[in-house]
């Protein structure tokens, strides 16, 4: 496969650099977005000042950010409390490096891409760990509990079902099992039944990866006020937020590489089909958020161990099975 | 001092003793759980209020939690204490009614209507049918708005401010707001009415008010049944169904009263039972349900807003034409003396039995003491007893359901 | 299964509301309609010949259950008709504290203080939501709309003779 770069180093470098751009700006109007389209849901306006239809929302939101003033509670721990935001962004956006956008252009090829994403995703229950850990707040203590339980929970799930399209195409390179996908079938309808079900599950935890409704129970605002990130203030918590809007896209990107086929589309350019199928992810992703009430924390586990993984269990035998008789 | 402490101890045995007997009415120990607590030492204290997103107001509990088990609840009441009814010893008898509106301010128009009947029942003043009618008719009316908001509130409980719970409350709120701007077109207010008075009311019925009345309970009918399908959610119901459950008996002893009270199976309410304004002229179904859970007192109040709908449409096509003041307007401060006489009378307001208790004295001009019952405050009551054994998240399920008005709990 | 048609069905119902029209509006330069009895400011008014309707008898000041009206009493002749009668030197109603119960408006003998339905302005300061005489002879000349509600009218709702068609 010929790459645009020859170089390796700077083909990561600069995709890389892309992609962040890319990622960061897109996570910006996905936040206009999102208000824009909890106001349509709950009968609203929402911002329509800044700009025309509120577009320039985000800049002015980002200018507030870094505004106010930052507090570091008194007994928190000073460290830890800073090191928690920036890293939290960082595991967020270094998922997107495997993502394959359109072929030949991804910031590293790996070979294990898929491992490599979902371990990264699995990390991020760690600095917001360390965030709730570190506040010296009660509140942000029980939620970084939930989210490490949370987190720890639903990672099993979403790693038997993503391995679904890992043994339908034999590879764990992402742009691999899209250029099976563009090859063959779409791994959501392949193998026929199970492929489906191994997406929805798919998708469904990595809604709970990703912290939203009906799974945000780390940060549930009507209980844990905000969760780890209560005592956050200005830009460190603009970071948290980011990161977990950055987080929700890469994991729709994710999804629908492995599912939906990346690139893989007729008459448009390959990169605008998966931005396509990223944002319909996304707009699906956001409308659920507006529309269900959050679980309870036991339930929440009960849902993932008694239901998620023995059938994305049973999913991957049947998966296997399927290439053992088929082929 | 060594006999007095055994004395104490074996009475403390024996009044043990005599709560575990069946035959005494059922009085739970509400710290309990604490005392028999293995790992008493290692748990966490947490002080969920005053200021906490989910307690309606000013409302605290310090709560003991194993993990995220609750084992111990104390709430802490008084956070929005403002001296109303001390604050009432001293207005005159008809500037109580416009104080007395903050008071509960979900539901103002029952307070107004509570401190008038009060006024009116010690002065032997009788009130016009027509205004009668329109008593009613508000109380109705506010009854459907309060619950709306409740359910509102309930739903971004259990939903989450950044989450499906607020689409509910919004949509809650925008039919909320059809009432209010009913409120608005009658009084020219959206909250703090002061349309009673004493001996009936200080506004009448506008020209073209019956329609704009049927509209607008009609669109709520409409838009309810639109969302209801959001909240009959196998998650909504997993996370009220079994959740904070009061029993008939513990009801009774704490004092629970109103859509609390219906759904843990105790058939009372004061629109039939004690009948007020013209509620004896109209069949008020009472709703109730066995459960007494979460899920219970939502279905109690969805069945009571479609019952109070019903009750408004009839009330407004059967308005009575006529006077609807039998005093003269008011022309000074001290148009009213109560000399002596004291009067208790309790209404049914959205939360349950709201009570006012007059004791008129001295020169007549303020009332010597006015004692109000808040329901919100005895439902709070049943907080110690209803959190243990739950999680944290049910905690904020429970205290939702409760609808508690600091307001009025504190007064 | 059972939580996916549900939510297969909570989406429905979002999606449903979501395709109505918005209810709220963009206020200052929408103004939903409001009710004509609608109360929020207050005006001081004046008969046909511009005489002040305030003759100074501190009824509503006495009334106003939060205490938030105070005025002074002067007796003066009339600049209009020359007679001596009594009349306001100063009129303050404190907006900040006021609770709106239209109780100094019912009591009036003159119909001088009327509520309007205009808001006033928020300010910078307190004492921009103090509304003193000036300001509430200014909101009666200004042709704001004036309330349905002075005490004539109040006092004919609350007639016990009142009849109906």
């Amino acid at each position: 496969m010929g790459h645009l770069i020859a170089n390796a180093w700077l083909r990561g470098l600069v995709h890389g650099a892309l992609l962040i751009t890319v990622l960061m700006t897109a996570v910006a109007w996905i936040s206009w977005f999102e208000r824009k389209f909890a106001a349509r849901v709950q009968s609203r306006l929402g911002p329509t000042m800044v700009g025309p239809a509120g577009l320039l929302q985000p800049i002015a939101d980002a200018f507030k950010m870094f505004q106010k003033e930052d507090i570091i509670p008194r007994g928190a721990d000073s460290l830890l409390f800073r090191l928690a935001p920036p890293l939290t962004l960082f595991l967020s956006l270094a998922t997107a490096a495997v993502l394959p956008i359109m072929p030949g252009m991804l910031a590293s090829d790996l070979d294990i891409g898929v491992l490599y994403a979902l371990a990264f995703s699995g990390l991020l229950a760690f600095p917001i760990w360390v965030a709730g850990w570190s506040s010296a707040n009660k509140y942000a203590l029980l939620g970084g509990m939930r989210m490490v339980a949370q987190g720890i929970s639903y990672e099993i799930p979403m790693v038997l079902c993503a391995l679904v399209p890992v043994v339908v195409t034999g590879s764990l390179s992402l742009s691999e099992i899209v250029k099976y996908q563009a090859a063959h079938h779409w791994l959501v309808f392949w193998p026929p039944g199970i492929g489906v079900i191994a997406f929805v599950l798919f998708f469904t935890t990595a809604l709970a990866e990703s912290n939203r409704i009906p799974f945000d129970i780390p940060e549930a605002e009507s209980e844990l006020v905000a969760g780890p990130t209560t005592e956050y203030t200005a830009i460190r918590f603009g970071l948290f937020a980011s990161a977990e809007y950055a987080h929700s896209v890469v994991s729709c990107a994710l999804a629908s590489a492995l599912f939906l086929g990346g690139w893989d589309g007729p008459v448009l350019p390959p990169s605008v089909w998966m931005l396509l199928k990223t944002a319909a992810l996304f707009v699906i992703v956001t409308w659920v958020r507006w529309s269900l009430l959050r679980l309870r924390s036991d339930q929440l586990m009960a849902l993932c161990w008694k239901y998620l993984v023995p059938v994305s269990l049973a999913l991957v035998l049947g998966a296997g099975a399927w290439v053992y008789v088929v082929g | 001092m060594a006999s007095t402490a055994a004395v104490s101890s074996k009475a403390r045995a024996s009044s043990t003793e005599a709560s575990l007997t069946p035959t005494r009415a059922f009085v739970p120990d509400p710290y309990l759980d604490l005392a028999t607590y293995a790992a008493a030492a290692d748990l966490l204290t947490l002080s969920l209020g005053p200021q906490h997103p989910s307690t309606h107001g000013v409302f605290r509990v310090v709560l003991y939690l194993d993990g995220e088990l609750i084992v111990k609840a104390v709430p802490h009441v008084g956070y929005l204490h403002r001296g109303v009814e001390k604050l009432c010893e001293k207005l005159s008898y008809s500037n109580v009614t416009p104080i007395l509106d903050k008071n509960d301010y979900v539901a103002p128009m029952c307070n107004e209507q509570a401190a008038n009947m009060v006024f009116e029942q010690l002065l032997g003043v009788e009130v016009p049918l027509r205004a009668k009618f329109v008593r009613t008719l508000l109380a109705e009316l506010q009854r459907i708005a309060s619950h709306l908001l409740w359910l509102g509130t309930f739903a971004m409980d259990l939903g989450g401010a950044l989450g499906g719970g607020t689409s509910v409350f919004m949509y809650c709120f925008r039919e909320r707001e059809l009432i209010l701007d009913l409120f608005e077109e009658l009084t020219g207010c959206r909250f703090h009415y002061n349309t009673h008075c004493i001996g009936g009311n200080r506004h009448d019925i506008p020209a073209g008010y019956p329609a704009l009345v049927h509209q607008s309970l009609d669109l709520i009918e409409a838009r309810l049944l639109e969302y209801l399908g959001m909240l009959e959610h196998p998650i909504f119901r997993d996370r009220t169904r079994g959740v904070g459950t009061v029993d008939a008996e513990l009801a009774l002893e704490l004092g629970l009263t109103g859509p609390l009270l219906r759904a843990s199976g105790i058939d009372h309410d004061l629109r039939r039972d004690a009948p007020y304004h013209v509620y004896d002229l109209l069949d008020v179904n009472v709703i109730c349900d066995d459960g007494g859970d979460c899920y219970a007192r939502y279905k109690v109040r969805l069945q009571e807003i479609a019952e109070s709908i019903r009750l408004s449409r009839l009330l407004i096509d059967n308005l009575p034409a006529g006077p609807i003041c039998s005093t003269k307007p008011l022309s000074g401060v001290t148009q009213f003396k109560i000399t002596s006489g004291q009067a208790y009378v309790a209404i049914e307001s959205p939360r349950g039995e709201l009570g006012t208790w007059l004791i008129a004295g001295g020169k007549g001009m303020n009332p010597y003491r006015m004692k109000l019952r808040p329901p919100s405050l005895h439902a709070l009551a049943a907080v110690p007893y209803l959190f243990p054994r739950h999680t944290l998240s049910d905690a904020v399920a429970i205290l939702g359901s409760l609808d508690p008005i600091m307001g009025e709990a504190d007064r | 299964m059972l939580y996916l048609t549900a939510t297969l069905q909570s989406l429905f119902s979002t999606l449903r509301q979501s395709l109505k029209k918005p209810t709220t509006v963009e206020y200052p330069k929408v103004v939903r309609p409001r009710a004509p009895r609608l109360r929020a400011s207050f005006a001081l008014t004046k008969d046909a010949a511009g005489d002040e309707n305030c003759i100074g008898c501190k009824k509503c000041e006495k009334v106003c259950p939060s205490e938030v009206i105070a005025l002074t009493t002067v007796k003066k002749p009339s600049p209009i008709t020359g007679k001596s009668r009594g009349y306001a030197s100063d009129f303050t109603l404190n907006l900040q504290g006021c609770i709106i119960c239209e109780l100094c408006v019912q009591v009036c003998p003159t119909d001088a203080i009327v509520m309007v339905q205009d808001q006033e302005k928020p300010g910078f300061s307190r004492e921009d939501l103090v509304l003193t005489m000036d300001k509430l002879y200014d909101n009666g000349e200004k042709k704001l709309r004036l309330s349905w509600a002075n005490a004539s009218v109040l006092a004919e709702h609350q007639n016990p003779e009142r009849k109906h068609a």
